[in-house]
């Protein structure tokens, strides 16, 4: 009886062990071994003029911190992440509430407003330049009508107009997101709740407050985690927009690594640059799941 | 403390015609039972009343003040769900607390009542903790508690025992009926259980379809139902049913025995309704209805015969010691005048 | 009580929603319509609104070009991905949901790998990929996007199935299957919709893929993103170009949504409410 047993431990010991090898083989080649490729790098000194292979102790890294190109790019990414993330939860918030009774074509409707989000960022960076282009664009136009006269904005080149051209491409293409994950979890906050506080004669305020925000937390953490990751990492949509321009007005991190390393081949400095990434993000969500863990 | 007045309500769902014409009448401090299946009307009819559905027509008063058009809050009601509808973010105490934190009512006054709701129930031990941490039977009672602190009119029930199990319905039921006599307030309850319906209502209101099948005194309404569905409703085992022909001062069964009824009918086709405890077992030879005893089930007080009789199934009461040696033919005596006739065709009640 | 669905206040929402709707859909339609005008019309101030009728040669120029292969090897790099990764990352995620493989330790790994930056790894991978020979190959565009999505798979898989219950499994397994034939024979059905939707936006992710294809494609195997960015140019940027390929991009994340568009919805929201 007890061989028996311990036959199907066995094998299925061995069976799960199978099943998750080829998910952990794959991760560890693009997870693993880059992380250590980059930490061994960043400890040399690789350029284009160097290929010294030798350690080089903590050079790379002191560089960075004399480096105003690398904190203000890092200023503009946080600064980004910070204006844009709020106006896409507000945003996407107050869509789910107008979406979130009984409405004809609710369905066709909220699978049109996604639209900006399933193409790449690529093309909204894009769809973007063209709309915001100073004569053909038709936004210009649009507040040439308001303005009563000629509008000439040059959205992609002006220091003023540039940041908030990148805000709206980015806050059009991802407001949707929010909206859905918001109207998914609006919808599931239990109605019995609403009509107990409206019996018990609770206002707008107080209902939002103690019944329905404990409630969509959950997802709103979520989202909200995710989104801040990705406008931290945003690279695509700024770059075929302005390409970090004009000049480096609009460099985010991602944007000065990539500079650094495949158009200058600083290869151990943008390595440095790298692992200063990586840390920074473990270190926010880590902190941040802490945060998560202590208010259960 | 305000009467509760509904006049003429009517309620629709797009075609469908949920509540048919009802009119109420529920002096102060009464305890009301709406009963029936599922779809008669009867929560649609407590939730307009809540103001959680509008009402398509018609009006609802309390006291002077019509209260149709207004919103839950401004109606000065309690309600309890069958779900309970605890806040699971808030404590007990906060859960108690919100009617009043809402209605701004100072601190002091807020420990005070929630002090006393939470005795009344006795609760006191849980006021720290949250919902999720509780037992179906207490959560039921913080949802209580949440309606009592406030000083409402009316007092709305939904089905609240509905999601307890069996032995802890029993128990929560006379709570509930102490608690009515301790408060005095109104109360309106809605079940399809025809024995919370019995047991706790002064007077019951049988829905049926969106419409008052009758309305009145428990007892009234088992030993003088108005019609065959009023009949079969309340009461378990239910009543049986026996087509029967009257004739020249008997009742006549299917299978040809007969009964004197002594004039009290006139003659024409019935349905003829006797509840099981009307029958009893008679002794060998004496007037009744002869029946073959098929199946026993006892409860241990008492046990239940299935006979089988005229072509019809009967369940009749029987003492707690029937055995298998009594599966035979024996006679059954009937106490007549406490048996109901109904019109065969419409099913109203006769006589 | 307030009703906002229906009379004057459904009319307001239903107006409300409806210009939300054009608001977000006007730049897809700017798209969609300067890849179907004429160079006048695109290069008319004021802008023209609506063109004057379904001119094709922008789109005719790309395939005339050979341009419209990228489409093709987006296609190919995508879906054939996608499939990996959904294998991978649905065994995986079985086998961390029914036998706790690795604790929570392992699911906590694997799920945030999804948080490295791609500009990180990128050069390392870069680096890797020159080694091996496979930089500028349908294999090594393969190979990433399956490694990026087997964290995303595993963790919208995991939430899937722990929703399948138990009983199912143990009776199947009673009935004499194997534990590998009901991973397939009673698992996957049951998580039909969940596996739609994950591959659906696994697919996406890949098929929207800027940075890697960049710096892993040269000329052979370059995707329509890297081809629409090298329309831009310093010199002249041609719209025309950029707006066709840019709608060849957008038409088959169009045509996949539209047809699981219940999917989706139930997909993202499920996800993230699980999660």
């Amino acid at each position: 009886m007890s061989s028996a047993i311990s036959k199907t431990i066995d094998s299925e010991r061995v069976f799960k062990y199978l099943l998750i090898a080829p998910a952990v083989f794959v991760i560890l080649l693009i997870g693993l071994y880059p992380l250590i490729k980059l930490i061994v790098t960043s400890f040399q000194n690789i350029s284009m003029f160097d290929n010294d292979l030798s350690y080089q102790g903590f050079i790379n890294y002191e560089r960075l911190l004399d480096d105003d190109r690398l904190w203000k790019s890092l200023l503009h990414t946080i600064i980004f992440t910070a204006i844009a993330l709020p106006i896409e939860l507000v945003l996407g918030y107050l869509l789910a509430l107008l979406f979130l009774e009984k409405l004809p074509f609710k369905q066709t409707l909220v699978a049109i407003i996604l639209l900006p989000t399933i193409i790449s960022p690529i093309v909204a960076g894009s769809i973007w330049r063209l709309m915001l282009d100073q004569r053909f664009g038709p936004i210009n136009q649009i507040i040439a009508w308001f303005a009563g006269g000629d509008v000439r904005l040059l959205w992609t080149v002006e220091t003023a107009l540039v940041w908030p051209a990148i805000l709206i491409a980015e806050v059009w293409q991802w407001t949707p997101f929010m909206f859905l994950l918001l109207l998914a979890a609006l919808s599931n906050v239990d109605k019995e709740q609403l009509e107990a506080a409206q019996i018990d004669g609770a206002s707008w305020w107080m209902t939002f407050r103690r019944i329905v925000l404990p409630a969509i937390m959950p997802v709103m953490f979520i989202a909200v985690l995710i989104r801040a990751l990705d406008l931290f990492r945003v690279f695509d949509v700024i770059w075929t927009m302005t390409q970090g321009g004009p000049g480096t007005f609009t460099e985010t991190i991602s944007i000065y690594a990539y500079q650094m390393a495949f158009r200058e081949f600083e290869i151990s400095y943008s390595s440095a640059i790298a692992f200063l990434v990586i840390f920074l993000l473990t270190v926010t969500v880590v902190w941040a799941l802490r945060r998560v863990e202590v208010s259960r | 403390m305000p009467d509760l007045c509904l006049t003429d309500i009517n309620k629709y769902y797009g075609d469908v015609h949920a509540v048919k014409n009802v009119s109420l009448e529920v002096p102060s401090g009464e305890f009301v039972v709406l009963v029936g299946p599922s779809g008669c009307g009867k929560s649609t009819l407590l939730r307009s009343i809540a103001g959680l559905e509008d009402i398509s027509d018609g009006d609802i008063k309390l006291g002077q003040r019509s209260i149709a058009g207004l919103a839950p809050r401004d109606r000065n009601i309690a309600m309890v769900f069958q779900s309970y509808a605890l806040y699971p973010y808030l404590s007990v105490y906060e859960n108690i607390a919100f009617g009043l934190r809402a209605r701004k009512t100072p601190q002091a006054e807020i420990d005070r009542q929630v002090a006393w709701a939470s005795d009344v129930l006795d609760i006191g031990d849980y006021l720290k903790r949250f919902p999720r941490e509780l037992s179906g039977g207490q959560r039921q009672r913080v949802a209580i508690g949440r309606a009592i602190v406030r000083d409402a009119d009316l007092f709305l029930f939904d089905e609240p025992l509905s999601n307890l199990d069996a032995k802890l319905r029993d128990g929560m039921r006379e709570e509930i009926k102490r608690l009515h006599e301790k408060l005095g307030k109104t109360f309106i309850y809605v079940t399809h259980d025809q024995i919370e319906a019995m047991t706790l209502a002064q007077r019951i209101i049988l829905l049926r379809d969106g419409e008052i099948e009758q309305a009145g005194a428990p007892l009234d309404l088992f030993e003088r139902p108005n019609n065959t569905y009023v009949a079969g409703f309340l009461g378990s085992p239910t009543m049986n049913f026996v087509e029967v022909t009257v004739k020249d001062g008997s009742m006549v069964l299917p299978d040809g025995q007969a009964l004197s009824v002594n004039g009290a009918i006139r003659d024409g086709a019935y349905t003829w309704g006797v509840r099981p405890e009307h029958f009893s077992q008679s002794d060998e030879g004496g007037q009744g209805l002869r029946a073959k005893l098929e199946v026993i089930q006892p409860t241990g007080s008492r046990s239940y015969g299935t006979f089988h009789l005229a072509g019809v199934h009967l369940i009749a009461e029987l003492g707690a010691h029937v055995g298998e040696q009594d599966r035979r033919e024996v006679t059954l005596s009937v106490a007549l005048e406490r048996t109901v006739f109904f019109d065969k065709a419409s099913g109203k009640a006769v006589g | 009580m307030i009703r906002w669905d229906r009379g004057w206040r459904l009319t307001l929402r239903v107006a409300c929603a409806l210009m939300v709707t054009i608001v977000f859909l006007f730049p897809v339609y700017w798209l969609a319509a300067i890849s179907i005008k004429t160079p006048n019309e695109i290069y008319s101030y004021p802008p023209v609104w609506l063109p004057a009728q379904v001119n094709l040669s922008s789109y005719m120029t790309l395939f005339r070009d050979g341009d419209a292969w990228s489409v093709w090897h987006s296609l190919v790099t995508a879906g054939v991905s996608t499939v990996f990764a959904m294998f991978i990352g649905t065994i995986a995620a079985y086998s961390i949901v029914r036998f706790r493989t690795g604790g929570d330790h392992l699911a906590i790994w694997i799920i945030s790998q999804r948080m490295i930056p791609p500009i990180c790894v990128a050069f390392p991978i870069f680096l890797l990929y020159v080694s091996w020979q496979i930089v500028d190959t349908y294999v090594g565009l393969i190979l990433l996007y399956t490694a990026f999505n087997v964290p995303y798979v595993t963790w919208m898989m995991r939430g899937y199935i722990q929703e399948i219950p138990l009983e199912l499994e143990q009776s199947a397994m009673v009935d004499g299957l194997t534990r590998w034939s009901v991973l397939w024979k009673v698992v996957m059905p049951m998580a039909r919709a969940g596996l739609f939707a994950t591959a659906v936006f696994t697919f996406i992710f890949a098929w929207n893929d800027f940075l890697f294809a960049l710096i892993l494609t040269k000329s052979e195997v370059v995707t329509y993103t890297v081809k629409v960015t090298g329309y831009f140019g310093s010199q002249s940027t041609f719209w025309s170009k950029i707006g066709a390929m840019s709608m060849l991009g957008v038409l088959p994340m169009i045509l996949v949504v539209g047809t699981m568009q219940r999917f989706i919805v139930r997909g993202i929201s499920l996800g993230a409410v699980k999660g």
